[in-house]
């Protein structure tokens, strides 16, 4: 109860204080911060992919349906911050480069999470049987593990890309703003603890929800 | 030991040419196949005309229509064995990576009787450079290669869902864009007269992964 009064008031500081206090970038001006939700989603939709799939590879391993749990709850969440950091990067792109959309690689990269996720969800959501349904799913899961870093391999060498380079932010431009990379930092801690709370949330709804069933089946 | 591979060969050659005869029987696969890549060819072909050296334009268009008849056919193979229900008694005798391979290299067939006809009307119809055949060769079948990869695993996977063939399209895509991309730019690069070692390697090591990966999931398939 403590931890999530405090999650929630650390994240709301802290987009307070990037409109109120950090300064915005020269060229970017206003859409400096777009960074500070875009970012952090980003990486919450690439953790969540690989905790996924680690999860559904330890689920063919040990067969606990609680490994599922897990890789079904980070699939979902991922999707949720994968439509965000896409939503806000198409934006910002619309805002810098002045078109929504154009396959930079980055946003090849995105769209390909996206794809996945999504087809990994269709994929559960047509598979009748609890334990089939995770075997089945933890074996696509698995393949497409393999897909992603080729596709992270080729596309940069097929597109040019337009994206600012670093993913930190501070390292090669270093006329940044400090006070910019701060509430930058925060509120990727802040998105990353979100998740952990949604997360372990989501896996226990499951755990409770299956409790349930089998309480109505044998009760 | 000795005997157990051998069998287990034995075992995959008899999968593909059960699955070669009870095809060539009915033959309503491949026709639908051949019929959907000849449509979507005769669309593209109709709606843009000659392309000339577009090579850009002409590469993504080949792989496009090559793509879409695959995976508007290549969950046949294990899409029939559950309508049919005779994935059971497939089972008795069989292990279930002696069926998936069995299968594997009936889809690459499949592939390939698909490309043989669709590949020359393409080049016949869009116009384009004559390409380099070797490497064009190269592109086609690393490419069939992967494509028939990750298609039999994922067609094993969507035959035991709800409405089978209806998600096999959009279940396989992201596992095979990165086939595509590599596809299409050495595609263009042998027209353009460039090298494909690159995408050569990409393809083939793709393949090879995908392959190596199915060969440790393909026993999770069928546990009920």
């Amino acid at each position: 109860m403590f931890a999530r009064g405090l999650l929630f008031v650390w994240i709301a500081a802290w987009i307070v204080l990037g409109f109120a206090w950090a300064p915005v970038v020269p060229v970017l001006g206003d859409t400096t911060r777009v960074l500070y939700f875009h970012i952090p989603a980003a990486w919450v939709t690439v953790v969540a992919l690989a905790w996924s799939m680690i999860q559904s590879v330890l689920y063919l391993a040990k067969r606990r349906i609680e490994h599922d749990d897990q890789a079904a709850a980070s699939a979902e969440l991922g999707m949720l911050f994968c439509i965000v950091a896409t939503i806000s990067g198409s934006l910002w792109a619309k805002a810098m480069w002045g078109s929504y959309w154009n396959w930079d690689p980055r946003e090849t990269s995105i769209f390909f999470l996206l794809l996945i996720y999504a087809a990994y969800l269709a994929l559960r959501g047509a598979i009748e049987g609890e334990e089939r349904r995770a075997r089945l799913s933890a074996i696509y899961s698995a393949a497409a593990f393999v897909a992603v870093p080729f596709l992270m391999f080729i596309v940069p060498r097929i597109f040019d890309s337009l994206h600012p380079s670093p993913i930190l932010p501070s390292r090669e431009q270093g006329s940044m703003d400090p006070r910019i990379t701060m509430v930058f930092l925060a509120m990727l801690v802040g998105f990353t603890a979100l998740f952990y709370w949604l997360l372990s949330l989501r896996a226990r709804f499951a755990r409770v929800e299956r409790r349930l069933l089998e309480a109505v089946v044998h009760g | 030991m000795e005997r157990k591979a051998s069998s287990s060969a034995a075992a995959v050659w008899a999968i593909l040419r059960k699955e070669c005869r009870s095809e060539w029987r009915t033959r309503y696969g491949l026709n639908a196949a051949l019929l959907f890549a000849v449509t979507s060819l005769a669309a593209v072909s109709f709606a843009v005309g000659p392309l000339g050296d577009r090579t850009d334009i002409l590469s993504a268009l080949l792989w496009v229509v090559l793509f879409f008849a695959a995976l508007s056919s290549l969950s046949h193979a294990f899409v029939r064995e559950i309508e049919g229900h005779t994935l059971t008694l497939l089972r008795l005798v069989a292990s279930p990576t002696a069926i998936a391979l069995g299968k594997l290299f009936f889809n690459l067939i499949f592939l390939v009787v698909i490309e043989a006809v669709t590949v020359p009307l393409f080049l016949l119809l869009m116009g384009g450079p004559p390409p380099g055949w070797s490497r064009f060769l190269a592109m086609l079948s690393l490419g069939s290669v992967a494509l028939a990869a990750s298609c039999t695993l994922v067609s094993a996977i969507i035959a035991q869902t709800r409405g089978r063939g209806a998600l096999f399209a959009g279940v396989s895509l992201p596992l095979l864009l990165p086939v595509l991309a590599a596809a299409v730019k050495g595609t263009r690069a042998q027209w353009l007269g460039g090298t494909v070692g690159a995408e050569a390697s990409i393809l083939l090591a793709y393949a090879l992964a995908v392959f190596g990966v199915s060969l440790l999931l393909y026993d999770h398939l069928w546990e009920d």
